[in-house]
């Protein structure tokens, strides 16, 4: 029979011990799936972006921090300056060597832009997406309507012959926007263990970078600017028709080729 | 720490490296855990999953600041329960209460007679009831002691609190559900929820 009495700290305890593995949780929904889901196919989800425009002393300070990167390359390495002038030709991309390369975490969140559908994408960019053969409808689509033309990006999780690329989280991702209309819409700085080819992809011009993982660094249009530095793995970038491909992946650069023939 | 599988750091390490495929192999380890914390704040199931989930997402991308070969554990949780907080919202919480309530009477488990689980289904129905009157702080230091089972360390580090506050704020929040359940609750006469 229950007697009515208050209660000790070690009944109360007792009584909350048994009750534990009763108590009426609703069913635990599979969080693994949709965290994976963020990170591997949005990795953009803690975007650093900085409203520089509104905040002088720090865009100054960006530019500032531009104005070294670029002009101590050019300063370290006699050849730098030419090299730089010379990395111009894939438009909306600059890439030159700078020595040391800034250490970064590789977590460093991607700005990829908002996710959506292919037909909504399609429908935001002034350039006709391109979707390679080899690899099928991406994982993850994603754009950014705030710079000229548009930006797209086609996320791919990593899979049999696609490695996980540790700087993305990602297995590929294919980066395409109209490079007439950005220039220097991609800055990448490279340390003095990658490689720079000068290659032509389907005919057109365009650089594969490989090696040591690389920065990429400031996006700016005409109405905003967002700083974004991070590393990237090996590259494989080419114009055509006023469209800029990126591909970035853990591929070799026979298989990023193979990938790129299934594009314009 | 005691109850950590032995492959914690190494997942974490990995994980720190990038290897989403170890984070998610933590995700998977923890998910029930941060979700029943999740909850232990929100009483809501939608807002619990969300926060859940945003924790593990912060989680992935702070970890660059997580101290090598500290526990995992508590550092999640105090994560989760800092996305819980924020999520919580006054009207969710009419609505906790009575999804509570709900979850409460779907869970009695089968009792060896309709008497004796309808007396047991109150006295659980009563105090988790009593429990989501608390308020965080010690709703959130119960459970991590008696549901969840977490090391004074642990609860000392989920909680950031001074590790020698524990015992004191533990003794307190069990002093203030005693003082908050009903005048005529009862313990059966030995002691224990089923006897």
């Amino acid at each position: 029979m229950a007697e009515s009495r208050r209660f000790t700290d070690v009944e109360l305890e007792r009584a909350l011990r048994e009750l534990g593995p009763r108590y009426p949780y609703p069913p635990t929904p599979n969080l693994a799936v949709a965290v994976r889901g963020r990170i591997v196919a949005q990795p953009a989800a803690p975007v650093r972006r900085l409203a520089l425009w509104r905040d002088p002393m720090r865009l100054a300070l960006a530019a500032a921090v531009v104005l070294v990167l670029l002009g101590a390359a050019a300063l370290i390495n006699p050849t730098t300056r030419d090299a730089i002038a010379h990395f111009f030709h894939v438009r909306g991309v600059i890439v030159s060597r700078v020595s040391p390369l800034p250490s970064l975490s590789p977590a460093t969140p991607l700005n990829l832009g908002r996710r959506t559908t292919m037909a909504d994408a399609q429908s935001r960019v002034s350039f006709t997406i391109a979707v390679p053969a080899d690899l099928g409808a991406p994982d993850a689509v994603y754009v950014d309507s705030g710079v000229p033309g548009g930006v797209v990006a086609l996320a791919y999780a990593p899979r049999p012959g696609i490695p996980l690329v540790k700087q993305t989280g990602l297995g590929l991702l294919i980066t395409e926007f109209r490079g007439d209309l950005l220039p220097g819409f991609l800055t990448k700085e490279v340390g003095p263990s990658t490689t720079i080819q000068e290659t032509s992809v389907n005919g057109d011009p365009g650089w594969w970078v490989a090696g040591e993982p690389h920065t990429v660094f400031v996006k700016v249009s005409s109405t905003d600017y967002q700083v974004q530095l991070r590393m990237a793995a090996n590259t494989l970038i080419w114009e055509h028709g006023g469209v800029t491909y990126r591909i970035e992946s853990g591929l070799s650069r026979a298989d990023a080729f193979r990938i790129a023939a299934g594009l314009p | 720490m005691e109850g950590r599988p032995l492959d914690d750091l190494a997942l974490v390490e990995r994980a720190r490296n990038g290897d989403v495929n170890a984070y998610e192999a933590l995700v998977q380890q923890y998910q029930q855990l941060a979700y029943r914390v999740a909850y232990q704040v929100t009483g809501d199931a939608a807002d619990a999953e969300d926060a859940a989930q945003e924790a593990f997402v912060n989680a992935y991308y702070a970890l660059g600041r997580f101290r090598p070969g500290a526990p995992f554990k508590p550092w999640l949780c105090r994560i989760v329960a800092n996305e819980a907080r924020n999520r919580r919202m006054a009207a969710h919480r009419r609505t906790a209460l009575a999804e509570r309530a709900h979850w409460a009477q779907a869970s009695g488990e089968a009792a060896p007679s309709p008497e004796a689980a309808a007396e047991a289904d109150a006295f659980r129905a009563t105090l988790v009831d009593t429990m989501g009157r608390l308020r965080d702080e010690d709703r959130l230091i119960l459970s991590y002691r008696l549901f969840f089972d977490f090391s004074e360390a642990d609860m000392a580090e989920a909680l950031k609190v001074p590790k020698g506050t524990v015992k004191s704020r533990l003794s307190r929040a069990l002093t203030r559900l005693r003082a908050a359940l009903p005048a005529d609750f009862q313990l059966s006469s030995e002691g224990s929820v089923d006897g």
